[in-house]
C-alpha cells in the first residue's frame, strides 16, 4: 500500500477542512494533507511548487463557492500551469451547488475527474482514495 | 238637305184607331222624302221602320204590359195602359236611305179619354249620335290609357261629399262600380299606418287652396295592399271656397316595390351607406347612416358629402372623388391610411369605407358603406395596453424568476454546506472516544450552528424586503441620510482620515423607503471606507441626478476596487467576498441589491483593481 498520497483541500468553510481531513487521516493513507481557503492561496502554493513533485499533491478536493478566487477561476489558471507541473493532479470538485449550470460547466473541463454534491460521505472519500493508488 | 237642319226637324205622324195615317206633317215629308199625299191613307204605319226592329218593339211591349196574355197587339196594350214608348229607331226614307232617329209613340185619347189613335213623332239624331259615338270611344281610349298607366281619375265635390272615379279607377280599388262613392269610401281603404298622413295632407290642401300630392298605401277588402300617387287640384267658387277637388290616382306599387326593395337592401346593410350622385350631392341615406352622423335623410339630402369629412380632409376628397368617377370601379377608400367622418355635432369618427358605383335611369351614382370602427380602435388600444402591460408583467416576472433563482442557489449553496457540516460533525461525535474530542467537536458544532442562525436571519430579511411593498414610501432628504450615516460611521471617517463630499442639489430629495435608503448608504460608504487602499486617503463622491426621468445616486469611491471580469456576476451575490479582509463577510451589497430591487431599482457597479469603484444606483428603472 503507497502511504504516501498527498491531498489538497480547497474551501473556504473551515468547519468542513475540519471534518474532512479527520476523515482522510482516519483512512491511514496520506502522507500529507494541505488545505487553502479560496483558490488564490492553492494557485500560489502550486506556483510555487510546480517543480516539487513531492510538495505537489495527488489530488485536489476543490470548492466552487469562495470568496477572492472561486473554483472556476482557480481551474482556469491551473490549465495555463498545468504543462508546467511536476507532476499529475487528480481534480474532483467538490461543491454544495446542485445548479444545473455549475455542474454542466464542469463537465466541460476535462482536468476535472468528477463533480461531487457535498456531503462528501465518508465511502465516497475512502473511494477516491483508492482510485488514486491502484 | 242639310243634315246639320235635320236635327231641329220634328216629323209628327198621326194614324187613327185602325191603324189609318191620318197626319203626316211637313217635318214628317223633309224627314222621310214622302209627300203627305202620298202617306195618308195608309194603314201600315211601320211602313218605314225595319222590321228586326219593330219585331223588338213588340216583344219589348208586350213583356212590359202584358201578363201572360199575347193576344193584343203592342198598340192596343200602350192604350190600355196609357203607356208610351220612346226610343232609337232606324229610319228608312223613301230613297232607301237610312238614318238614326228617337221616336215617341204615344195613343192619343179624346176628351173623354177614348183612343182615337197614335201619334209618332221623329227626330234625326244622326248627329247626336255620331258625337256620342265620338265620346264613347273616347272614354274607351281614356279608359284604355287609364288600364295601361293603371292610373284613374276622381272628383271630390267637398259640398256634397259626392266622390266620382273613373271605371279604371273603380278597377284599382277593386270597387264595384254601382257602389256609390263618398270621400268615407276612399278613406276607408287609406292603409292605417298612412291614415295620420293622408288626413294631414287633405287638411292642408283645403286650407292652402293647394292640393298636395299624396302617396301612400291602400289596403283594399281582398287585403291587398298597393301603393297609389294621387296628384290634383282644387276648384273654387268665385269666393274663393273650395268646391271641388279633381286629379288622378295612380296605382305605383310596381315602382314602389322596386323602390322598396332598393330601400330595405339599403336598411339591410350592416354599415352606414350613404349614395352620393356625380355631383358629390347626397341623394339617400340609410337609418344606420343618419344614426351614425346625426343626420336624417330629408335634411342631408343634396347636400355635399363633404359635410361628412372633417375640414382637413375635404380638399384632397374633392379631388379623390372626381378621379373615382372618371375610373369607377368597386374599391375600398384611403386603404392603408386612417379615415375619420364627422357627425352632426362636429366629432370625428373612425371609419372604414368602401365605394361602389351604381348605375341608374338618374345616372351614375356611388354608394359608399361606411363602418363605424370607434369599437375596433378601442379594442385594438386595447390590446396594444394589455400588450404592454404583459410586457411590463413578462419583464417583472423575469426579474422575480431570476431573483427566485438567485434565491434558490442561495438556499442551496449556503444552507445545504452548513447541514452537511453538522452531519459530517454528529458522525465524528458519535464515534469520538475522548472527552476531549467531543468538546472540541461541540465547539465546531456552535460554530456551524451560530453560522447557520446568521444565514437564516439574512435570508428571512431579505424575504422581507421582496415581499414588501411599496407602502412605508416618504420623500427623503438625501442630504439628511448622508448625515445620519456620516454619524454612524464617524469612528471610521476619523481613523481614515476619508472625505466625503455629496452634491444632491440636481435632485435634491426622493420618495423612497426610509429603513431602505440609510441601509444603501450605510453600506456603500461602509464599504467604501472598510476596501480603501492602503496607500490612499479614502475619497468618496457622492452625487444625485435625474436622466431622462431616471433618478439616479452614484456613489464613488478610490478604493481596493473589484476584479470585476473574474468577480462581475457575484459583486452582489450572498457571502460573495473579494478582499482577505477580517470583516468581510459578503452580506451587505446582497442586501442592498435586494433592498433597491424590491422598490423597482437597479444597482450597477463600475471598478478598477487599485483605482476605485462607483456604484451607481437607479432607483426607477
Amino acid at each position: 500500500m503507497n502511504k504516501n498520497l498527498s491531498v489538497c483541500v480547497v474551501d473556504d468553510d473551515a468547519i468542513y477542512q475540519f471534518t474532512i481531513k479527520k476523515t482522510i487521516k482516519s483512512f491511514n493513507l496520506t502522507q500529507r494533507i494541505m488545505a487553502f481557503f479560496d483558490g488564490e492561496e492553492a494557485l500560489n502554493f502550486i506556483i510555487e511548487n510546480q517543480n516539487k513533485d513531492e510538495e505537489l499533491p495527488d489530488v485536489i478536493l476543490l470548492d466552487i463557492n469562495m470568496p477572492i478566487m472561486d473554483g472556476f477561476q482557480f481551474m482556469e489558471e491551473y490549465i495555463k500551469i498545468k504543462p508546467k507541473l511536476a507532476k499529475k493532479i487528480t481534480i474532483h470538485m467538490v461543491s454544495s451547488s446542485v445548479v444545473p449550470e455549475d455542474i454542466e460547466r464542469a463537465k466541460k473541463i476535462s482536468e476535472i475527474s468528477d463533480y461531487i454534491i457535498k456531503p462528501m460521505t465518508r465511502g465516497k472519500i475512502k473511494s477516491i482514495m483508492e482510485n488514486l493508488m491502484n | 238637305m242639310k243634315p246639320q237642319l235635320n236635327s231641329e226637324i220634328t216629323a209628327i205622324i198621326a194614324s187613327n184607331t185602325d191603324g189609318i195615317i191620318n197626319r203626316f206633317n211637313e217635318g214628317a215629308e223633309t224627314l222621310l222624302g214622302y209627300p203627305a199625299s202620298e202617306i195618308i191613307g195608309l194603314k201600315n204605319i211601320n211602313y218605314f221602320l225595319l222590321k228586326n226592329e219593330v219585331d223588338r218593339f213588340n216583344k219589348d211591349i208586350s213583356s212590359k204590359y202584358e201578363e201572360g196574355n199575347s193576344k193584343l197587339n203592342p198598340f192596343s196594350l200602350l192604350t190600355l195602359n196609357n203607356g208610351y214608348d220612346s226610343r232609337e229607331w232606324t229610319i228608312t226614307r223613301k230613297d232607301g236611305s237610312v238614318f238614326v232617329a228617337h221616336s215617341t209613340l204615344t195613343p192619343i185619347t179624346d176628351q173623354n179619354g177614348l183612343s182615337i189613335g197614335f201619334l209618332r213623332i221623329i227626330k234625326d239624331i244622326t248627329e247626336q249620335k255620331a258625337i256620342e259615338n265620338n265620346l264613347l270611344e273616347k272614354n274607351l281610349e281614356l279608359n284604355n290609357a287609364e288600364k295601361i298607366t293603371m292610373m284613374g281619375h276622381w272628383r271630390w265635390d267637398t259640398i256634397t261629399n259626392d266622390v266620382k272615379w273613373s271605371r279604371n279607377l273603380y278597377n284599382i280599388f277593386e270597387v264595384n262600380s254601382e257602389e256609390k262613392l263618398t270621400y268615407e269610401t276612399y278613406f276607408s281603404f287609406v292603409h292605417p299606418d298612412d291614415k295620420d298622413e293622408v288626413t294631414i295632407a287633405v287638411e292642408k290642401t283645403i286650407k292652402e287652396i293647394k292640393f298636395h300630392d299624396l302617396l301612400h298605401r291602400i289596403k283594399l277588402r281582398s287585403g291587398s295592399v298597393k301603393t297609389i300617387q294621387l296628384l290634383g287640384e282644387v276648384i273654387t267658387d268665385d269666393n274663393g271656397n273650395v268646391i271641388e277637388l279633381i286629379g288622378t290616382c295612380q296605382d305605383v306599387t310596381q315602382q314602389r316595390m322596386a323602390e322598396i326593395k332598393f330601400k330595405g337592401l339599403l336598411e339591410s346593410a350592416p354599415d352606414a351607406m350613404v349614395i352620393v350622385n356625380e355631383h358629390g350631392r347626397i341623394q339617400l341615406i340609410n337609418k344606420q347612416a343618419e344614426k351614425l352622423f346625426g343626420y336624417t335623410s330629408e335634411e342631408i339630402f343634396d347636400n355635399d358629402v363633404e359635410l361628412l369629412i372633417p375640414k382637413k380632409y375635404t380638399k384632397t376628397h374633392h379631388a379623390h372623388r372626381s378621379s373615382f368617377f372618371k375610373a369607377p370601379k368597386r374599391r375600398e377608400m384611403g386603404k392603408g391610411r386612417e379615415l375619420y367622418g364627422v357627425n352632426k355635432k362636429g366629432e370625428e369618427i373612425p371609419v372604414q369605407i368602401s365605394l361602389s358605383p351604381l348605375e341608374t335611369d338618374e345616372g351614375l351614382l356611388v354608394s359608399a358603406a361606411i363602418r363605424d370602427i370607434t369599437e375596433q380602435k378601442k379594442a385594438e388600444s386595447k390590446i396594444l395596453n394589455a400588450k404592454e402591460n404583459l410586457e411590463k408583467l413578462a419583464y417583472k416576472l423575469t426579474d422575480q424568476n431570476k431573483q427566485l433563482a438567485d434565491f434558490a442557489h442561495i438556499t442551496s449553496h449556503n444552507l445545504r454546506a452548513p447541514v452537511s457540516n453538522l452531519n459530517a460533525l454528529l458522525d465524528f461525535y458519535k464515534n469520538a472516544e475522548t472527552l476531549e474530542e467531543r468538546t472540541l467537536l461541540f465547539e465546531k458544532f456552535e460554530v456551524v450552528i451560530s453560522h447557520l442562525t446568521q444565514t437564516l436571519d439574512t435570508l428571512i430579511e431579505a424575504l422581507k424586503i421582496k415581499n414588501e411593498s411599496a407602502e412605508n414610501l416618504e420623500v427623503l432628504s438625501f442630504d439628511d441620510v448622508l448625515n445620519k450615516t456620516k454619524e454612524i460611521l464617524s469612528g471610521q471617517i476619523i481613523e481614515t482620515k476619508a472625505s466625503i463630499t455629496a452634491d444632491f442639489n440636481e435632485y435634491p430629495n426622493i420618495k423612497y423607503h426610509k429603513v431602505y435608503l440609510e441601509s444603501i448608504f450605510l453600506n456603500l460608504i461602509n464599504n467604501a471606507l472598510k476596501y480603501k487602499s492602503a496607500n490612499r486617503t479614502p475619497e468618496i463622491i457622492i452625487k444625485s441626478s435625474i436622466n431622462n426621468g431616471i433618478q439616479t445616486l452614484t456613489i464613488k469611491d478610490n478604493g481596493l476596487g473589484i476584479n470585476l471580469t473574474r468577480h462581475n456576476n457575484k459583486v452582489f451575490g450572498l457571502y460573495k467576498v473579494f478582499h482577505r479582509h477580517p470583516e468581510a463577510k459578503g452580506v451587505g451589497l446582497f442586501m442592498t441589491k435586494v433592498q433597491i430591487e424590491s422598490l423597482g431599482g437597479k444597482i450597477n457597479v463600475e471598478s478598477d483593481v487599485n483605482v476605485g469603484s462607483t456604484f451607481t444606483i437607479n432607483f426607477n428603472q
